[in-house]
């Protein structure tokens, strides 16, 4: 199979876009597009776009995005398609472009994540991305992810020993890490003692779904990013040589029932396991080659449950590997360089390509400020759904 | 009054909630199933309360919570009830879990055994 890795990566400020949806997923992909120096128009080498969104057509009332974004950055006649996969459109979206090149029907494909969701209030929001839980069994009762991830915490809480102060240890460090990435949502520190203190944490740090307090879980964002991909044996060819390649050595997805109360286990996180299993088989690879991590923690949970699963640390031990440290930048398993989602900001679509730029800005050596020294191998979980569909990538310099 | 169902395969006898097009027995291809009551005792696995409803909740917070049946079955539902408890012995009823214009939506209420 032909290898496939990524020369260019796009990220716009996360928050709240300033600019129109499809503009935004143009500013994403010319960023890309300029870091890999790719051009427009007759000069033009992408073969395929791919846009991952998972609700561009239901709140913005925009569909077809790629073949408009394909228009507006005047790559015409690249071929366009759109991809779904909930929060995990963005992973789904760079596996297909993976698939695309490495069977040969493509050399150069760009892939833009993007969501813009602060067009609409918290409670529509929060409705339209419950819409992916199972119509019948969830999401009728008025269940939403945090009434998922509240129900979820209070098992781990019971099985494993996890406490509010875990949940708050693993945001207080993503906060951290935000300060230093200039695309983060919300560049702010947090001071644990402020968001934990008996006395008023109901003030600074109020109960959203019983156990999970607000700084348990991340904000509703705007942003898009970008990664453009390209063939090792067409590098040169397509100009794009003097770019340091970042190869896809191992990627992706799995799936697990669509009713959560249907697990087996219920603390269990299956899909992320399988798929990370999956992609460690392709790469030839295991947890200990992993130098910096992106876990999806849209609830401060799944970081620590993500971090047990993909192998960095025995089951149930998440909690206690973030207490000593061992996953800030500095410890044994960097995770969340970027702020992750707790601080980086959840813009759906946009967060699995997010991941994957990170993690190419950290095995080139230009994650300033919040570098991982010596990275050369990371991994990116993008958790859609409760975990019904999870996608695993591993990238490396190797 | 409205009831709710678990679904059984009529090759393997295993018992679904909700309805399935293929049973879930991964050594079984039926795709036949008795629909039979959901209702009884049932025990609470896990529970939140939820302060950040979507869009068509009228009400300050709601509790949720998975319970497991008699049977073994499991299913998601609204709790009535505030001081509640992992591993409580509850009832299943079935009420109006969201208002709609035109038509109401059933489902299952959790209430104290």
């Amino acid at each position: 199979m032909r290898q496939v890795g990524i020369v260019g990566v796009g990220h716009t400020k996360f928050g709240k876009s300033e600019v129109p949806f499809i503009d935004m997923l143009c500013e994403a992909a010319l960023e890309a597009m300029d870091d890999a120096g790719a051009k427009t128009g007759s000069k033009n080498v992408i073969d395929q776009v791919f846009v991952g969104s998972m609700g561009a057509g239901m709140i913005n009332r925009i569909s077809g995005s790629a073949s408009a974004v394909v228009d507006a950055l005047n790559l015409r006649p690249a071929m366009a398609e759109c991809i779904e996969n909930g929060p995990a459109s963005g992973a789904s979206a760079i596996k297909l472009g993976y698939m695309a090149i490495a069977s040969g029907c493509c050399d150069c494909v760009l892939v833009i994540g993007g969501e813009m969701m602060r067009v609409v209030s918290g409670w529509e929001a929060t409705d339209f991305v419950a819409t992916m839980l199972h119509p019948e069994a969830e999401y009728k009762y008025g269940i939403t992810l945090p009434c998922f991830a509240g129900l979820f915490t209070r098992l781990c809480m019971e099985k494993y020993g996890v406490d509010n102060r875990d949940l708050a240890i693993v945001s207080v460090k993503n906060h951290e890490n935000a300060c230093h990435n200039p695309c983060a949502h919300i560049q702010r520190k947090v001071v644990l003692e402020r968001i934990t203190n008996p006395a008023y944490i109901n003030a600074t740090n109020p109960i959203v779904a019983d156990p999970l307090r607000q700084f348990d879980m991340c904000p509703v964002s705007d942003g898009a990013a970008a990664v453009l991909l390209v063939a090792k044996d067409k590098q040169e060819e397509l100009g794009f040589g003097h770019k340091k390649f970042v190869r896809i050595a191992g990627i992706a997805t799995a799936t697990d029932t669509h009713v959560v109360a249907n697990r087996e286990v219920p603390t269990d996180l299956l899909a992320v396991r399988l798929s990370a299993q999956k992609a460690y088989k392709m790469a030839g690879m295991g947890p200990e080659d992993i130098d910096v991590a992106e876990l999806h923690d849209a609830f401060q949970i799944l970081e620590i449950a993500e971090s047990e699963e993909v192998g960095f640390f025995p089951r149930g031990e998440g909690h206690l590997a973030a207490r000593r440290g061992d996953t800030a930048i500095g410890g044994k398993k960097p995770v969340n360089t970027s702020g992750g989602l707790k601080a980086k900001g959840h813009p759906l679509g946009a967060t699995g390509v997010s991941q994957v730029v990170e993690l190419v800005r950290q095995l080139r050596g230009e994650a300033e400020g919040r570098q991982v020294e010596g990275a050369k191998t990371g991994l990116a979980i993008n958790f859609g759904g409760f975990g019904n569909n999870v996608a695993a990538t591993i990238l490396t310099t190797k | 009054m409205e009831q709710m169902y678990c679904y059984k395969c009529t090759k393997c006898g295993k018992l679904h909630h909700p309805h399935y097009v293929v049973c879930q027995n991964p050594d079984c291809d039926g795709r036949e199933f008795e629909k039979l009551p959901l209702e009884g005792k049932c025990k609470l696995l896990t529970w939140t309360r939820v302060y950040n409803l979507p869009e068509g909740y009228m009400k300050p917070w709601l509790n949720f919570g998975i319970v497991q049946f008699e049977n073994g079955v499991k299913a998601s539902g609204q709790i009535d009830f505030d001081d509640i408890e992992n591993g409580m012995e509850l009832v299943s009823t079935v009420g109006v879990v969201k208002e709609g214009i035109g038509s109401d939506h059933y489902g299952f209420i959790f209430r104290k055994a």
